[in-house]
């Protein structure tokens, strides 16, 4: 080989490995964009939810009550028939088959939500209105165009009688899509059209409030003590130690932890954010305990040696000075920790919260499920429907967490300005 | 009177908005010792760090101006500075040797050059620039052992034995004794003066007796710009410059 | 009734803070007293005094009151003359008298549960009403003690700070504690469980299939018996299983966060690296059950329609989906340890290279990760840990059954799947199969910790050289 020809191959040997780490980096970046555009694409739609406009006659014929009636009985009264004869207006039927089919279009709901209609203008008896009643999940699937309706009849859950009616609805302007309330409002459903974040939403809430107000105080109480305090002895050490394994250790092992101490040995109950709250407590500790104590390692030993200087206690020198100006750091150490601790799943899962729980939990002591558990639960479902409402859940976490992070960096951005 | 191998012209050097080079002009003569002295921040370590290209590593750093080694522009961006560097070594301030063996810091620079195809070629190779660098003997028997092991002027004439075994036609030194005791330090101009019989060098220094001791001519920098130059007995005896004049005996402030 | 009481604690400690200081206030205007510490501190000291022995009581009170009492209820019932054969039949009738209590049963009440509800009514009174007792009993006592202290002691902010550095102390004790809880909570389960199985049959053991594991007695398992249970609680196949996936996971990530951190740390300018690397480090900030979804609904049925357009027979929860997934995940873990480990190597080795004309990889491959290489390596085993104790991912996107098998085309299952799908839903209590999950944690919780001490070591040796 002449010298030239080697140096050209060391160049283009160069240029190789240049392109290796661009692209490794790309290929991170291209998932990153693959996933989140995935997600949202799927998910986009469930904030949305297919109606059909019909026509409620309140026959009083089919009724018991009167107008003017008190809440409790119209809550305690029944509005079946008047549900049933209203969808089957809807739409002209031959049989029997035909009206379940024309039924299955509407949500299992539809009683309530012409109920509730009633409550909101309590002089309807005797009078028609039109009212968007929220329609089943496969209608809801077909309008969004998730539904396959060119496959053969056998293999579809919509009969081709059911397309035809809903492709009339469609050409007469009956069916609309409306900004869907459940989806923020209803627990979980075995019905995708009614299944909503309500529950999971309040149960991560209270998770991290009771994570926050037992992880933070503990953390900063620890870090002041091990970087301002702490003699240079064995059990400083092992503490030490201590807290760096278990910022390694795996999530699920914290579920082992919570299902024997707190579940099996104190028997705090079951499926609640409080267990989920000390649980992640926890683990977040010593994730937050470590940037906490850089933050107060960042302070300059001038600070601490000036109000000594003046005569403060070593308390007071700690407390009046150092740990205010590490408090932003500590914040933002906090902040990233409590993100992680709302995306935690794992461990939620072995204290139970993957119950089925319809009702909005309205303490921590309720049993409930959390965001992330949310996510698990509807993936494992087989209905479509679950699909775009559990993209939708992964959403509202991101958004949750990137909100989350901004706030740290910014916190964090905050405090390096001031050692510049 | 040798031949001139490295010239430089106009040379201005910039890091970010600060120049830290005004128009150097310097001739170097071929297989001569040149020194360069002047006090710290002046713009020494610049200058030689220009005759092999290493100011490239630094992002913030742009060198405009000439420098010809064997009437040939370096300073060009289409030149190829791994064979320039093939043949202008450079010593540094502190030692710097691989965490490798003796024997892979030495055959290092040859592999990669393509200089020793078989293993009998490098083992020649890594002998020679060890003797060259009057190391051999020390450290014959442990070549195996690695480089960092070694005493600190031990490592300087490691990484002297580094810069020879590429084979150059000039070596760059940078204070290499600032970092040594006396007596590793008189062993390494002992070995400057013989290297001089082969290679052109140029070296930084703090020491103007060692800048006596070991060189032919002498550059005196300050702030950046070229004071005077010319044959190391004049710079020391018989300056013109009265800024050379009060550097030189210590009257400097 | 607690939350009342800690109200209560609460509200009788700030009064006495204004209290403490005004007195002193006062008395030290009266006498003409000069006092040593600002009024304030007594009041502080007041209120430590008042609220801490309360508060630490009614914690130590809450925590062994369920035990006591169900202890005491099993007792008098069995004294009744209730049967039940195991703890889990003593659970159950306990449960059972709770709930008659709550007025939430409606089963059949026999004499027995009749009078032992009554009995539980009466238990659940008396440690309540002695709690409240006790608690304001602690509460003067504490405060006569102290304000007995106040009147002749004028050192009451040195007094304080001893108490709160005391209060700091404890704070960074529950690190040392939560340790303790891991290791006890998955040691009791453990032994319980090894007490069945032999530990060797369970490390050795090729089938693992816990639900086929049915123990009529657990103390009284004939040999027969054993033989089966031998066959349901092998480990070798979870390891198998787990190690498969995580090499898979490792496969992608050492790689490409090895390359993204060294084009960082090497290449990348200052722009770009501000932007990347806060973008990769996102994919360390999804949780993994974002992952796992991605994983389960498009990543394995992308692999399987791939597999059947090639002829393959690929299991929609392969091990391939799985690794793959997770090694993306694990990418930033490698890339940011990576970068910071190559950026502490001294720039001096770098220009010794370049100096006699290195081109820039072969300073990087040569000199660099040579130099850089234990802390790459404290990295990588770094990122191997997180990649054994992930759970969702595999979960989700990973299979259940237990198959020996090295084709990542085919379903494997890990530790932590196999942890998730014995304790979710209901679980039997004192059954082999229940306790096996925690010997699973046991195991999974040595390795990880033997993995990051190994890895913590590299890294701090690593660090100790260049600094
Ligand atoms: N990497 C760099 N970035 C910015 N400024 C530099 C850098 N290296 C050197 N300088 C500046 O250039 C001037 C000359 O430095 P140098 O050549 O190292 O001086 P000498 O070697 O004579 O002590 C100094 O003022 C120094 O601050
Ligand atoms: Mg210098």
């Amino acid at each position: 080989m002449t010298k030239e020809e080697r140096l050209k191959k060391r160049h283009r040997a160069e240029k190789r490995f240049r392109f290796y780490g661009l692209s490794s980096i790309v290929v991170a970046l291209l998932f990153v964009i693959i996933l989140v555009n995935n997600i949202f694409s799927k998910g986009s739609s469930a904030f949305m939810k297919t109606v059909i406009n019909v026509e409620v006659f309140f026959d009083p014929e089919l009724i018991e009550i009167k107008n003017g009636a008190t809440e409790d009985e119209i809550l305690s009264a029944d509005f079946f028939d008047i549900t049933i004869e209203t969808l089957l207006k809807s739409y002209p039927t031959k049989n029997i088959d035909e009206e379940d089919g024309l039924i299955d279009l509407f949500t299992t709901d539809a009683e309530i939500e012409i109920k509730k209609a009633f409550l909101d203008n309590n002089n309807l008896i005797g009078k028609k209105i039109n009212l968007e009643i929220t329609a089943s999940d496969d209608i809801d699937q077909l309008h969004k165009g998730n539904y396959p309706r060119d496959l053969p009849e056998d293999r579809r859950r919509i009969s081709n009688f059911q397309l035809e009616i809903y492709d009339n609805f469609v050409e007469s302007n009956k069916i609309d899509k409306n900004f869907n309330n459940y989806f923020f409002n209803n627990g979980d459903s075995r019905d995708p059209e009614l299944a909503g974040i309500g529950g999971a939403l309040v149960g991560s809430f209270y998770s991290i409030l009771i994570c926050l107000l037992l992880a933070f105080p503990v953390a900063v109480l620890a870090s002041i003590y091990l970087e301002e305090f702490a003699p240079k002895n064995k059990i400083t050490d092992f503490i030490e130690i201590n807290i760096n394994n278990l910022a390694a250790v795996p999530s699920i092992v914290y579920g082992l932890l919570a299902l024997q101490i707190l579940l099996a040995t104190i028997q705090l109950p079951r499926s609640t954010p409080l267990v989920a709250g000390i649980t992640l407590a926890l683990m977040t500790l010593p994730r937050i305990i470590i940037p906490c104590r850089a933050s107060l390692k960042a302070v300059p030993p001038s600070i601490r040696e000036g109000a000594l200087a003046v005569g403060a206690s070593k308390f007071q020198s700690v407390f009046h000075h150092v740990v205010p100006l590490a408090l932003p750091g500590t914040l933002s150490g906090t902040i990233i920790g409590l993100a992680q601790a709302l995306g935690e799943t794992a461990p939620l899962i072995l204290i139970g919260m993957v119950a089925f729980v319809v009702d909005i939990p309205s303490t921590p002591v309720d049993p409930s499920s959390s965001l992330p558990v949310q996510v698990y639960l509807w993936s494992e479902s087989a209905e479509r429907g679950f699909v775009e409402k559990t993209s939708a859940t992964i959403m509202m976490l991101l958004s949750f967490l990137i909100v989350m992070n901004i706030l740290a960096v910014y916190l964090r951005q905050k405090f390096e300005k001031r050692w510049n | 009177m040798s031949d001139i191998k490295i010239k430089s012209k106009n040379l201005n050097v910039y890091y970010g908005d600060k120049q830290a080079l005004f128009d150097v002009n310097l001739d170097l003569n071929e297989k001569e010792v040149t020194a360069l002295i002047g006090p710290s921040g002046c713009g020494k370590s610049t200058f030689i760090r220009c005759i092999n290209r290493m100011n490239d590593v630094i992002d913030i750093c742009k060198v405009t101006g000439n420098i010809e080694i064997d009437g040939i522009e370096i300073n060009d961006s289409n030149l190829d500075v791994v064979s320039l560097r093939e043949r202008v070594g450079m010593v540094f301030q502190k030692p710097n040797p691989f965490p490798k063996s003796i024997y892979d810091n030495i055959s290092y620079g040859p592999k990669i050059h393509g200089k020793g195809e078989t293993k009998n070629e490098l083992d020649e190779i890594v002998e020679k620039s060890l003797k060259k660098a009057a190391l051999w003997e020390e450290v014959k028997d442990r070549l195996n052992e690695p480089g960092t092991g070694l005493s600190g002027g031990q490592q300087q004439r490691l990484c002297i034995a580094r810069a020879i075994s590429v084979n150059p036609e000039v070596i760059l030194m940078d204070e290499p004794c600032s970092a040594l005791d006396p007596i590793a330090t008189a062993k390494i101009e002992e070995l400057i003066d013989e290297l001089k019989k082969t290679y052109t060098i140029v070296i930084v220094t703090h020491s103007m007796a060692q800048a006596v001791r070991v060189s032919q001519k002498t550059g005196f920098f300050h702030l950046g710009k070229i004071i005077e130059v010319g044959k190391t007995e004049k710079i020391f005896k018989n300056p013109d410059n009265k800024m050379t004049q009060d550097y030189i005996t210590g009257r400097f402030g | 009734m607690n939350f009342v009481l800690i109200f209560l604690i609460t509200i009788f400690s700030l009064s006495l803070f204004f209290y403490g200081r005004s007195k002193t206030k006062s008395i030290s205007v009266e006498n003409n007293i000069k006092l040593n510490a600002l009024p304030k501190f007594y009041g502080y000291y007041l209120v430590l005094w008042c609220s801490i022995p309360a508060l630490v009581f009614l914690l130590v009170w809450s925590l062994f009151e369920p035990v006591i009492i169900k202890t005491i209820i099993i007792e008098t019932a069995a004294n009744q003359g209730a049967i039940f054969n195991d703890t889990n039949e003593a659970n159950l009738i306990y449960e059972k008298i709770k709930a008659i209590h709550l007025g939430t049963y409606f089963g059949d009440i026999d004499s027995i549960l009749k009078e032992s509800a009554i009995s539980y009514a009466k238990f659940i009174n008396l440690f309540t009403n002695s709690k409240i007792v006790l608690i304001f009993g602690i509460i003067i006592a504490s405060v006569i003690y102290s304000l007995k202290k106040i009147k002749n002691n004028n050192k009451a902010r040195e007094d304080v700070e001893t108490i709160l550095k005391g209060l700091l102390f404890v704070s960074s004790l529950i690190a040392i504690l939560t340790t303790l809880g891991i290791i006890f909570s998955l040691l009791f389960e453990s032994i319980k469980f090894f007490s069945v199985i032999n530990i060797f049959d369970y490390l050795f053991g090729t089938s693992w299939s816990p639900q086929k594991a049915f123990v009529r007695d657990a103390s009284a398992i004939t040999a027969d018996e054993y033989e089966e249970l031998k066959d349901a609680f092998g480990f070798i196949p979870l390891i198998a299983g787990t190690s498969f996936i995580a090499f898979i996971a490792m496969l992608v990530a050492v790689p490409i966060g090895l390359f993204s951190g060294i084009y960082m740390a090497e290449y990348a300018s200052m722009k770009v690296r501000r932007v990347s690397k806060p973008i990769i480090e996102i994919l360390a900030g999804i949780p993994t059950v974002v992952y796992g979804f991605f994983a389960a609904l498009t990543v394995g049925p992308f692999f399987r329609q791939l597999g059947e357009s090639f002829g393959l027979t690929v299991s929609s929860e392969s091990a391939l989906a799985a690794g793959l997934i997770m090694g993306i995940m694990i990418i930033p873990y490698v890339s940011s340890l990576s970068d910071d480990v190559i950026n502490s190597v001294p720039q001096s080795l770098r220009d010794g290279s370049y100096a006699v004309g290195a081109t820039k990889s072969e300073t990087i491959k040569q000199v660099v990760i040579p130099a850089a290489l234990p802390g790459i390596i404290g990295s990588v085993l770094l990122a191997v840990s997180r990649a054994i104790g992930e759970t969702m991912i595999v979960v989700m996107a990973a299979g259940l059954a237990a198959n020996l098998t090295i084709n990542p085309l085919d379903s494997t299952t890990t530790i932590t799947t196999q942890i998730v799908m014995i304790l979710v839903g209901d679980q039997e209590f004192d059954s082999p199969k229940t306790q096996s999950a925690f010997a699973l944690g046991l195991t999974l919780f040595i390795a990880t910790l033997i993995l990051n001490f190994i890895a913590q070591r590299a890294v701090k040796k690593y660090r100790e050289k260049y600094d």
